[in-house]
């Protein structure tokens, strides 16, 4: 993700929400949350589930608190969000 | 300067969330309906981005993106640009502010390298220059 290391580049925090956690960990963001099983599009979770979005939000920001290894992508488990959806996957 | 793909960018975040101010960065192809749609017509994908305010309201925001169903997006913005979700958590108290600009672009390209070396900057310094974050979210990966 070129744009969130630009950014990362100037000077400022950043932290990546991502659905496809493969892709992600080859660019090496910064710091990024993989909610486990969202699918492409969902990426805070489904319409409206506020609730649900505000706590991926919330956990999205305290990454930036956090001791995170700059590169990895962390993963939490959301059960209320419901069937699972597996990521792309990307040939090694 | 070239930097290593192994090396990764770090800035630490010394404020903390309740005094600092969120933008939000998607690759989402989200932007204003005023706004021209990126072209989803150009098989290489649209390198522009478009400059979302501080003020907007949801449903002035719309979709334009051949390359994932977005089809959850145009019911609930908020699932690839959480831009009601972050006025709560500011009305909460739990981050300081929302900040005067957010970006929406097509994180979908063929033209790698143009990306990287034009639209990546372009973005990055309407967040530096323009947004007052003090620290940024991305959605779209």
């Amino acid at each position: 993700m070129a744009v969130q290391r630009e950014i990362e580049l100037r000077g400022i925090p950043t932290v990546l929400i991502t659905v496809s956690p493969e892709v992600s960990a080859q660019m090496r963001p910064p710091r990024a949350l993989y909610p486990k099983g969202f699918k492409i599009g969902n990426s805070l979770g489904r319409p409206h589930m506020r609730e649900l979005q505000r706590t991926v939000l919330r956990d999205a920001l305290m990454l930036l608190t956090e001791n995170t290894r700059p590169g990895s992508v962390v993963t939490r488990e959301y059960p209320e969000y419901g069937e699972q959806y597996e990521p792309p996957r990307v040939k090694s | 300067m070239t930097i290593s793909r192994k090396c990764v960018p770090f800035t630490p975040f010394d404020r903390t969330l309740e005094k600092s101010t969120i933008a939000i960065v998607t690759a989402g192809g989200v932007h204003l309906k005023d706004q021209e749609p990126f072209n989803i017509a150009d098989e290489l994908g649209d390198l522009g981005y478009r400059t979302i305010p501080q003020d907007v309201e949801s449903d002035q925001l719309m979709v334009t993106h051949h390359h994932y169903d977005h089809s959850d997006a145009d019911a609930d913005i908020n699932v690839v640009f959480p831009i009601d979700v972050l006025r709560e958590l500011e009305a909460d108290g739990f981050i300081g502010g929302i900040a005067k600009k957010h970006i929406g672009y097509m994180g979908y390209t063929m033209q790698l390298k143009a990306m990287y070396e034009g639209t990546a900057h372009e973005i990055a310094n309407e967040i530096d220059k323009g947004s007052r974050a003090d620290a940024v979210v991305l959605t779209g990966g």
